[in-house]
C-alpha cells in the first residue's frame, strides 16, 4: 500500500492557494518569529552595505564577543517575562556581578574556578532577594525589582569608588583568568559559546522539561497554574535566582574583557534587554516566548545600536530610535496576541472553483432514475422522538437495529416491534459510520475521536485515532479529525474516510463550502495494528463501502457529488476512478444491497444556486465572511433520498421523500431481510421500508461474513 | 467585475457599515416574531392566487388570479364571481361612486360596475403602457391613483425587478373617468401598495426601499413615512386607526448579500431558472432545487421557527406616526406566508396570504 495522491478530479481545480499557506502559517508558534528574525538579517545586510568589513568574519567573531554579555542579561530578562513578571534589576545586578568577580579576583585573590562560583553565586543571593520579594511575599515585580535596581546600582556606585584605586593598581597574571575575557575556543569568543551552551539548555528546560512548562503556565495565568498543583511560589522565587544567575554571568565574562568598573556599566540594560526580548516576540503578558526569540531580538538591537554608534550618529539618537522600537514592539505584542485568533478565522477558510457537471434531472414522472417520488413518506418510524440524529443505521444477527447519535452512544433497539430502546455503549464524540467485524465487534467511525470497537457485550475500545502525518503539510494532520464512514475488507483490513482534516464536525460544513480536497481515505491493518493513509488529498470522502467481490473501495465524494473506486486487489490494485460522474446531490454512505448493487444516500440535492456558487469562491470567500452562518447558502438538506446503483456505476432507481416529512438530511441505509433501514444525521427516528421482490433472508452480516458473501462464489 | 469593483465595494463596506443594506433590524418590540397569524381563522377554501382584498359593506371583494370574487355571508364562506379578466387581476380600490377599479396585469386599469360586469379600460396617454400596476387606490374627489411597480414589468415580474435593483416604478394619476393618465412620480423602487394618508398626502409602500414613502398629491416627495423595515411592504390600506401594511417577504443577510454580488446574481439571473433564485418567495419548501440557507436544516423533524426564512407570513398595523403597534406573523416552517393584502370589514381584518392562496379572517378578541 502506498501514500498516493488522487489526481482524477479535474484540472480545473487549483490546488494552491496564498492565503491558504498564509493562515496556516499564523497558526504556527514557530511562524512568530519570523518577522522579527528577517529584520535582523535585513539590519545585517544595510549595515553590510554602509559599514566597510561589517560583512567579514573577523567583524562577526569579534561582534559576537561584544554581544554575548548582553545577551546573557536578555534571556535573564526573557526568563521573567516569560513567568509573567518582569526584572528591572538585570542591569545592576549585572553591573553589580562585575564589579564582584573583579573584587574576587583582584582583592581576594581567589582562584578562578572559585571566582566563577563566587560570582555566580552572587548572582544567585541578589535574584534570591528579588525571588523571595515577589515569589514568597507576592510582591509586585515591577515595583520590587525597580527597587533592587536602585538601591543596587547605588551600592555598585558606592563600592566603585571605594575600590577604584585598588583596581586600578592591581593586575592578576592568571592565564585562566585572561582565557575567560579573550578565550575563543574552535574560534568562537568562549563568552559566546558558553551563551550558545545556555541556549541550549535553556530551550531544552523551557520546552522539555516539566519545570519549564510550568514556567509557561505560571505566566499564562497563574491562578490556573495554582488550582494545576504547580508549585507557584517555588517556581517563581527560583525563576529570579536564574535571572540573577545569568545577569552573573554576563557580569563575569565582561570584567574578565574589559577589567574595569564605572558607574556607567550596565546603566539602561534593563530596558534595552526588555526592548531586545518584546522585540523578539517574549509576550509582555506572559506565558509566551522562547530563548531564541530573545535572542532574535538581542540581536537586533545590539546589531543597531553598535551599527549606528560605528556609523558616528550621537548616542542620543540610538537611544530615542530604541525607545520607538519598544514601544513599536509593545504595540505590535498587544495587537497581535489579541486579535491573532480572529486574523486566522478571517483568513482560515478558502473555498476553490469546483465546476460540478449539470445534475441530472429529478423532476417527478420523469424517465430518469433520479426522478422524486413518495416511497419513503410513508416509512415506518422506528424509535420516533427516542434518537438524536442516527447517522448511521446497522442490524445485527439477532434482527436488532443499531443508530449511532449525536449524543455519542450507540442505541439499540430490540424486541418484537423493536420498541425497546437501550444504550448499547456511549462512546463520546460523534459516531457515525458503523460496521460489524468477523467477530461481531460493532466497528463505529467516531468523529472527533478516531476508530472505535464494540464488543457484542457493549464495551468499547480503541481501535486507531491517528494515521502517518504528511510531511509537507504546515497543519499536523496526524490525529484522525473526522472518521466519517469505514468498512471491512474481507482481509479484515478497516477502510474508513476522514472527511476534513481542516475542520470539525461542527464546522464541515465550511469545509463543503471551501471544496478544497482536505479529506483522505485511511486504512487500518489488524494484523500489524497499523494505520496509513491509502489516499491523500480527497474531496471530503463520505461513505466508504468495500464492493461485493472485496477487491475494491466505493467512496462517495460529498463535495464533487461524485462515487470513485480505488481498487485494493487486482490487476488495477492501488489504482481510483471515477464510478459514478453526475450526482443530482451530495453523497453520503454507500451500502451493500442484496441483489449484487449498492444503496447511497443523498444527503443533499444540488441546487442550481448552489452549483452555481461552487463554481465562484470569490462569492463563497465574500458570504462566509460577511454573511452570518446561519444564513449561508447551502445544498438542499430537507428532503430524503436513496439511490441504487449497480457495479459499473449505472444509477438503478431512487426511493424519496422530496419534501423532507418524514426523512430529511437522509445519511444512511441498511438491507435487512427484506426491508431497508433509514437513517438521517438530524433526524429524530430510523425509517423503515418494505423493500419489494429481494432476498428476504439476506443480511449485511451474512453478505460480509456469512453465507451470502459474493467474493468467494 | 474588475479588481476595483471589487476594492470599491469593500471599502463601502468598510465606510458605510451601518446602511440600510447591512444593517437589517431586528424584529423587536411590536415586530417580535408570533405565531398569530397562523393561528388566524382561515376563510373558506383555498383560494389560489389570491392577491387583493377590498372591502364595501358587508361584501368582500378579491382578486385572484384571472378572476375577481365576491364574498359574503358568516366568515365569507359565500363566494361569487365577479368578472374573470384576459389578465391576472392584482391591486383593487373602490370608486367613490360604487365601481370597483381592478389593476390588470397587461392591460392596465378596468372600472366596472360590480353587479353589471362590463369592463372599462383605461385610455391610453402620455404615460405609456401601463401594463405592471401593483395597486390602486381612489380619493374622495373621485380622482384615482395607482403604482405600477417597474417600467416593463408586469406584476409577477418582481423578483427580477428586486434582483436587477430595479428603480423605475410610478405614480400614476387617473381621472374618475380613465380617459386621462399621467405620471406624478417616478423611479420609485418597486411601489407596491397606495393608501390615502389622513393629511391628505398619499403613502407609497416601496419594496425595495423597504419602507413606506408620503407624496403630496402634486407628486413632491415628503418626508418618509416608514423607513428601514426587516421586510419588503406590499399593500397598505387605512383601518379604523392606523393603516394596515401587509409584507411579503423578509429581508435576509443572504438576499442583502447577493445584492452586492453584482457578478454572481448577474449570472443567476441568466443560467438558473426564476423558481429557483435567491430572493424572497411568497411560498417555499414545495419544491428541493429551491435554495436553502444552513439554519434551514430540519433538526429533529422540525424546522426551526427562526431559520432564516425563503418565505413568511407578516401583516403589520401601523399607527398614524408610522410606528408598528401590532404584528401577526407566521415564520419559518408556517402555514400562511407570502402577506400582499389587508383590509377591514365589519367581521374583522382580512389578511390574503398569497403564497399559501389562502384568506385569513383576524379577530382580534378572539386571540388574546
Amino acid at each position: 500500500m502506498s501514500l498516493t495522491t488522487f489526481d482524477g478530479f479535474g484540472a480545473s481545480v487549483r490546488r494552491f492557494s496564498p492565503r491558504l499557506l498564509l493562515s496556516e502559517l499564523m497558526m504556527k508558534q514557530w511562524f512568530e518569529p519570523v518577522i522579527p528574525f528577517f529584520v535582523m538579517i535585513g539590519l545585517w545586510i544595510g549595515f553590510s552595505f554602509a559599514i566597510n568589513d561589517y560583512a567579514s568574519s573577523i567583524n562577526a567573531l569579534s561582534m559576537l564577543r561584544l554581544f554575548a554579555e548582553f545577551g546573557f542579561v536578555a534571556l535573564a530578562m526573557a526568563f521573567s517575562l516569560i513567568t509573567g513578571g518582569i526584572d528591572l534589576s538585570v542591569g545592576a545586578i549585572f553591573a553589580f556581578c562585575n564589579f564582584a568577580a573583579l573584587y574576587f579576583v583582584l582583592v581576594a585573590e581567589l582562584p578562578v574556578p572559585l571566582v566563577i562560583l563566587a560570582t555566580l553565586a552572587t548572582g544567585a543571593v541578589l535574584g534570591g532577594i528579588n525571588g523571595f520579594l515577589i515569589g514568597v511575599l507576592k510582591a509586585r515585580p515591577f515595583l520590587t525589582t525597580l527597587v533592587t535596581l536602585i538601591i543596587l546600582r547605588a551600592t555598585v556606585n558606592l563600592l566603585n569608588t571605594y575600590y577604584a584605586q585598588t583596581f586600578a593598581i592591581n593586575s592578576t597574571d592568571s592565564d585562566a583568568w585572561d582565557y575567560i575575557g579573550s578565550g575563543a575556543p574552535l574560534g568562537i569568543p568562549l563568552n559566546a559559546a558558553t551563551l550558545l551552551v545556555v541556549l541550549f539548555v535553556g530551550h531544552i528546560f523551557l520546552s522539555r522539561s516539566r519545570y519549564g512548562w510550568h514556567l509557561t503556565a505560571i505566566g499564562a495565568s497563574r491562578k490556573a497554574a495554582r488550582h494545576a498543583g504547580i508549585r507557584v511560589r517555588t517556581m517563581l522565587f527560583f525563576t529570579y535566582v536564574l535571572s540573577g544567575v545569568l545577569c552573573a554571568a554576563g557580569g563575569l565574562f565582561y570584567a574578565a574583557r574589559q577589567a574595569s568598573t564605572d558607574s556607567t556599566t550596565g546603566v539602561g540594560w534593563e530596558f534595552q534587554a526588555l526592548t531586545a526580548v518584546v522585540l523578539g516576540g517574549v509576550s509582555l503578558a506572559g506565558g509566551k516566548g522562547t530563548v531564541w526569540r530573545a535572542m532574535i531580538g538581542a540581536l537586533i538591537v545590539f546589531t543597531l545600536t553598535n551599527g549606528l554608534v560605528r556609523m558616528g550618529i550621537p548616542g542620543y539618537v540610538t537611544s530615542a530610535l530604541i525607545g520607538m522600537l519598544l514601544l513599536a514592539a509593545v504595540g505590535i505584542d498587544v495587537k497581535w496576541s489579541k486579535n491573532r485568533g480572529k486574523a486566522i478565522q478571517k483568513t482560515y477558510v478558502n473555498p476553490a472553483r469546483v465546476a460540478l457537471a449539470a445534475a441530472p434531472s429529478v423532476a417527478a414522472k420523469s424517465a430518469s432514475p433520479f426522478a422524486q417520488n413518495d416511497r419513503l413518506l410513508h416509512a415506518d418510524a422506528i424509535g420516533l422522538d427516542q434518537v438524536e440524529g442516527p447517522e448511521d443505521v446497522i442490524l445485527d444477527r439477532q434482527d436488532r437495529v443499531y443508530g449511532s447519535t449525536r449524543d455519542g452512544n450507540i442505541i439499540r433497539f430490540s424486541g418484537p416491534d423493536l420498541k425497546t430502546r437501550e444504550v448499547f455503549a456511549h462512546i463520546g464524540g460523534r459516531p457515525l459510520g458503523m460496521q460489524f467485524d468477523r467477530d461481531e465487534n460493532l466497528i463505529v467511525a467516531v468523529a472527533g475521536m478516531g476508530v472505535y470497537g464494540i464488543t457484542p457485550a457493549g464495551k468499547s475500545y480503541k481501535i486507531t485515532d491517528e494515521t502517518n502525518r504528511t510531511w509537507y503539510k504546515l497543519n499536523d494532520d496526524s490525529r484522525l479529525r473526522m472518521a466519517d464512514d469505514l468498512d471491512i475488507a474481507p482481509d479484515g483490513k478497516i477502510y474508513f474516510s476522514d472527511c476534513t482534516t481542516r475542520y470539525e464536525m461542527t464546522t464541515n460544513t465550511l469545509d463543503i463550502l471551501e471544496a478544497r480536497p482536505n479529506g483522505r481515505l485511511v486504512c487500518y491493518d489488524p494484523a500489524t495494528k497499523t494505520t496509513r493513509t491509502v489516499i491523500n488529498h480527497f474531496y471530503f470522502p463520505n461513505g466508504i463501502c468495500v464492493s461485493h467481490d472485496g477487491r475494491s473501495v466505493l467512496i462517495a465524494s460529498t463535495s464533487l457529488c461524485k462515487v470513485f473506486r480505488h481498487w485494493i486487489e487486482g490487476p488495477n490494485k492501488g489504482r481510483t476512478e471515477v464510478l459514478i460522474d453526475k450526482l443530482p446531490g451530495n453523497p453520503d454512505n454507500i451500502n451493500r444491497a442484496s441483489d449484487g448493487t449498492y444503496w447511497l444516500a443523498l444527503v443533499g440535492i444540488r441546487t442550481p444556486t448552489f452549483d452555481l456558487s461552487m463554481r465562484n469562491p470569490g462569492f463563497r470567500l465574500r458570504m462566509v465572511k460577511q454573511v452570518p452562518a446561519d444564513e449561508w447558502l447551502a445544498p438542499g438538506l430537507n428532503h430524503g433520498c436513496v439511490l441504487k446503483f449497480n457495479e459499473a456505476g449505472e444509477p438503478l432507481e431512487s426511493f424519496w421523500d422530496p419534501t423532507g416529512i418524514s426523512h430529511s438530511t437522509l445519511t444512511s441505509m441498511r438491507e435487512h431481510k427484506g426491508y431497508l433501514y433509514l437513517g438521517g444525521l438530524e433526524n429524530n427516528r430510523i425509517g423503515r421500508v418494505r423493500l419489494d421482490g429481494v432476498d428476504e433472508t439476506w443480511t449485511g452480516f451474512d453478505a460480509y461474513w456469512g453465507s451470502k458473501r459474493r467474493d468467494r462464489s | 467585475m474588475g479588481f476595483l469593483t471589487h476594492l470599491g465595494r469593500d471599502v463601502r463596506n468598510l465606510l458605510f457599515r451601518d446602511s440600510e443594506q447591512n444593517a437589517i433590524p431586528s424584529m423587536d418590540g411590536a415586530l417580535g416574531p408570533n405565531d398569530r397569524l397562523d393561528r388566524c381563522e382561515p376563510i373558506g377554501e383555498p383560494l389560489p392566487g389570491a392577491d387583493d382584498a377590498v372591502a364595501h359593506g358587508d361584501r368582500l371583494y378579491v382578486s385572484a388570479g384571472r378572476q375577481v370574487l365576491r364574498l359574503s355571508g358568516e366568515g365569507f364562506r359565500e363566494r361569487a364571481l365577479v368578472h374573470a379578466f384576459e389578465g391576472e387581476a392584482g391591486g383593487l380600490a373602490l370608486h367613490p361612486d360604487g365601481r370597483l377599479i381592478v389593476c390588470v396585469a397587461g392591460r392596465g386599469l378596468a372600472a366596472l360596475d360590480p353587479d353589471r360586469p362590463d369592463p372599462q379600460y383605461l385610455a391610453p396617454g402620455p404615460a405609456g403602457s401601463v401594463g405592471g400596476l401593483t395597486a390602486v387606490t381612489c380619493l374622495t374627489d373621485g380622482t384615482i391613483w395607482c403604482t405600477e411597480g417597474a417600467q416593463g414589468k408586469t406584476a409577477n415580474d418582481w423578483l427580477r425587478d428586486l434582483l436587477d435593483k430595479g428603480a423605475s416604478g410610478r405614480l400614476l394619476r387617473c381621472s374618475a373617468a380613465l380617459d386621462r393618465v399621467d405620471v406624478a412620480a417616478q423611479g420609485l423602487a418597486w411601489p407596491n401598495g397606495i393608501a390615502p394618508a389622513r393629511d391628505g398626502t398619499l403613502l407609497v409602500s416601496e419594496s425595495w426601499r423597504h419602507g413606506v414613502r408620503r407624496i403630496g398629491l402634486d407628486g413632491a416627495r415628503q418626508p418618509d413615512f416608514i423607513r428601514n423595515l426587516p421586510a419588503y411592504p406590499a399593500r397598505i390600506r387605512p383601518a379604523k386607526d392606523g393603516y394596515h401594511l401587509a409584507l411579503f417577504g423578509v429581508r435576509t443577510h443572504l438576499i442583502e448579500f447577493l445584492l452586492k454580488e453584482d457578478e454572481f446574481r448577474q449570472e443567476m439571473l441568466t443560467t438558473v431558472a426564476p423558481e429557483h433564485w435567491i430572493g424572497p418567495a411568497l411560498a417555499s419548501g414545495h419544491d428541493c432545487l429551491e435554495p436553502m440557507q444552513i439554519g434551514s436544516i430540519k433538526a429533529l423533524g422540525i424546522q426551526k421557527p427562526w431559520a432564516p426564512p425563503r418565505s413568511y407570513g407578516l401583516y403589520t398595523h401601523v399607527d398614524d406616526g408610522g410606528e408598528v403597534v401590532e404584528s401577526l406573523h407566521s415564520r419559518a416552517g408556517g402555514r400562511y406566508h407570502g402577506v400582499t393584502a389587508a383590509c377591514d370589514t365589519p367581521q374583522g381584518v382580512v389578511i390574503v396570504a398569497k403564497g399559501a392562496g389562502r384568506l385569513l379572517l383576524y379577530r382580534p378578541e378572539a386571540q388574546p
